[in-house]
């Protein structure tokens, strides 16, 4: 058996070790169901905030204070213009008063109604009317505005219906906007940080349980710490894969089930590279993003002692993967700058920031680069994390150079 | 390097720190052999078998295993049960055995079936269903130690085996052990505790402040020490003294003196003569006990039989 084919298959057999290991537990289970909290609070969390935001719209409401002609016409206007809004932008209700004989006082009370929350009253002659409103309904004034001149318009062509039909045909654009790659540059980085976040934190304890159980001595006098590094950071990444197969399942099913309307929406959306290209390229990103910030974490926490240190170390992890998504996505809009540029570069923030650039550029050859780099550099950590352990932990120099050995034999 | 030593080493070194735990120690094991590494603790026993394992490696100094002077290269062909006992408390013991041969490239069915088997010859039939942590001590050092012999080596290396165990896994152990030399493993051993060595090794070493102070066969060790006899007088007088030898020692009714070169029979016909009679008298053959207490001293095995007892069941 070649030397290569012996440490795949060391590498291998920690690796299944640790998945099993970890997967057949009930602790699994509470990790593959964790985001089921998440989504849980968070959706009990905005539905009470949009509850609140119901019962506070419901008593809010714009005020004119005009006759009955005006008032019809204005009414007629309102009805127009409100179907430009989508519905949660709508202006609030439109409610018509008719003046009294001193409008200002009359509009000034209605702001201090305890039954109706009033953002803005507009009275007087449409031409030159005065309109009040509160410090948060300076949307709402510009919208009695708009009114007054819209009836105006209407009142001076003679009628009030569109002076203008025109005839309108949906086209298909070819591919996504400029603005959709930079969306989907965005969405890149910051989907590939939120599941490296979950994920690849879960290998800073997992070197913890062989010191603990002295394990680590079988396995150093087997097989090469390099494999048990490699081997426990591909057992982990199994899990990592089982868990996003699960919930990938969980988001396609339940994304086929969204309103055509909701996918419409993002449309414009869509990497330069096209569709499946960008998912090849994702998902290897996220392969060397794993295994980039999992041999980092892992080399640390095999150098804790105590669980009081792992848990010491969960904090500067988690601000270096912040600080790698803050790089990237900070070049996401532009990825050729000198940062868009260092960001590809550096080991550690590369795969954010090439998965941006797939986004955003169709050329092809500088991911076969980038995945080259990023796959030295996973082998570049895991050696010096298992030189540092072989050092510090086991107590050991190094093995000696090859020419070195050559030379003294 | 002869291809007929399993292990060879020349020189080793390792310092920690200031300290020199290993200090210039020249091993040769032949093949086929059952090899003991003897020595108080602190001696430098495991860490010398740590570096001849490749587990840390020397500060200087050569050495080679099964002829390669890469330890790794040859690690499928090597078993090992570490000082510190380890295992993985959740895994069954059938799985955790056919994991420790797996590591050494056995593939994980036949570790399976071959784990069942082990532990039945070795009495844990019963528990090939347990997880680890629901065993004894005992039982788990037992499991760990067929774990290193499932992939059946050419080379099992034992640091400190009898540790922890009580005396029937001890007798099991000591079967295990010549059960792998009579199958053409080299067995190699370190203890503190002189009869496993004085029953078991082929060779030995002793080991002593970092550096080897004896190798040889356990007949080589007894004779740098002289017979002992031991007399009893039939009539006890304080002018007996001047008969014996000048290092004669009175203990109980007796006295313990040096074989003389020229024999015992001078002397006992002066005793007779005299009018002391013999109640007994017996020639003692040095044990390996008196060999290791002249090289390393009472106090050092006095202090390493007192750690070995605490870790008793």
């Amino acid at each position: 058996m070649s030397s290569l084919a012996r440490l795949i298959r060391q590498t291998l057999t920690i690796a299944r070790r640790d998945f099993v290991a970890t997967v057949f537990t009930p602790t699994f289970l509470l990790f593959l169901f964790a985001p089921l909290m998440f989504i849980g609070f968070g959706a009990a969390g905005s539905g009470a905030a949009m509850s609140i935001t119901k019962n506070s719209d419901v008593n809010a409401r714009i005020v004119l204070l005009a006759s009955d002609d005006q008032a019809r016409a204005a009414v007629a206007a309102d009805r127009r213009l409100r179907t430009m809004f989508r519905p949660i932008e709508q202006p609030y209700p439109l409610i018509v008063e008719a003046p009294g004989a001193n409008p200002e006082a009359q509009a000034r009370a209605i702001f201090e109604r305890k039954e109706s929350d009033t953002y803005a009253v507009m009275y007087g002659p449409l031409d030159k009317p005065q309109i009040l409103y509160s410090k948060n309904g300076s949307r709402s004034a510009d919208y009695l505005a708009a009114l007054a001149d819209q009836v105006l318009r209407a009142q001076r062509a003679g009628t009030s219906a569109s002076l203008s039909e025109p005839t309108r045909i949906v086209v298909a654009r070819a591919g996504a906007t400029a603005g959709g790659h930079s969306q989907a540059a965005f969405f890149a980085v910051t989907g590939l940080f939120m599941i490296s976040l979950l994920l690849a934190g879960q290998v800073v304890g997992t070197m913890a349980e062989e010191r603990s159980n002295k394990v680590i001595e079988i396995l150093a006098a087997a097989v090469p710490l390099e494999s048990v590094f490699f081997g426990k950071l591909v057992g982990m990444f199994g899990v990592a894969l089982l868990f996003l197969g699960f919930w990938g399942t969980v988001i396609v099913n339940v994304g086929s089930l969204l309103p055509a309307k909701l996918v419409t929406a993002f449309i414009d959306v869509g990497p330069a590279v096209g569709l499946p290209m960008f998912g090849l390229l994702f998902f290897a990103y996220f392969v060397t993003a794993y295994m980039l910030l999992g041999a980092v974490f892992l080399g640390l926490g095999a150098q804790a002692s105590t669980q009081r240190e792992l848990q010491m170390m969960s904090l500067p992890i988690t601000i270096f993967q912040v600080a790698m998504w803050g790089l990237a996505s900070a070049t996401a809009v532009e990825p050729d700058s000198w940062l868009g540029t260092a960001a590809a570069i550096f080991p550690f923030s590369s795969p954010f920031a090439m998965a941006a650039r797939a986004a955003n550029s169709p050329a092809l050859w500088p991911h076969l680069a980038a995945l080259a780099w990023q796959a030295l550099w996973v082998v570049i950590t895991v050696t010096i994390a298992a030189r540092l352990f072989r050092r510090g932990v086991l107590q050991s120099g190094s093995p000696r150079l090859w020419l070195r050995k050559k030379g003294t034999a | 390097m002869s291809s007929e030593l399993a292990v060879s080493a020349t020189g080793l070194v390792k310092r920690f720190g200031n300290r020199r735990v290993v200090d210039g120690v020249d091993i040769a094991v032949p093949k086929g052999m059952i090899y003991g590494v003897l020595g108080p603790n602190g001696a430098g026993k495991t860490t010398t078998l740590r570096m001849l394992l490749g587990i840390i490696e020397p500060d200087e100094g050569n050495r080679t295993l099964l002829g390669n002077d890469r330890p790794r290269e040859v690690s499928d062909h090597v078993g090992y049960l570490p000082e510190e006992r380890g295992l993985y408390p959740g895994m069954k013991t059938t799985q955790a055995i056919a994991f420790m041969g797996a590591l050494r490239g056995l593939d994980w069915r036949t570790g399976r079936t071959r784990a069942a088997h082990l532990m039945e010859a070795a009495g844990l039939g019963h528990a090939t269903d347990q997880k680890i942590r629901k065993l004894s001590k005992g039982m788990a050092q037992l499991v760990q130690l067929l774990g290193s012999v499932v992939h059946q080596p050419d080379l099992l290396v034992l640091d400190e085996p009898f540790s922890g165990l009580d005396p029937v896994n001890q007798e099991r152990l000591e079967t295990l052990i010549l059960a792998e030399r009579d199958r053409g493993a080299t067995v190699l051993f370190s203890t503190h505790v002189m009869a496993h060595a004085e029953r078991l090794c082929d060779r030995l070493a002793i080991i002593a402040g970092g550096k080897v102070r004896f190798e040889g066969t356990v007949a080589d060790a007894r004779a740098t020490l002289p017979f002992k006899a031991h007399y009893v007088p039939h009539h006890p007088n304080d002018g007996i003294r001047a008969l014996l030898p000048t290092d004669a020692m009175l203990e109980g009714d007796g006295w313990r003196f040096t074989l003389p070169d020229e024999g015992i029979e001078g002397t006992l016909v002066k005793l007779i003569e005299a009018g002391y009679g013999i109640s007994g008298m017996s020639i003692e053959r040095p044990s390996l006990h008196d060999v290791f207490v002249r090289i390393v001293g009472a106090k050092a095995l006095a202090d390493s039989e007192a750690a070995e007892a605490e870790k008793q069941p």
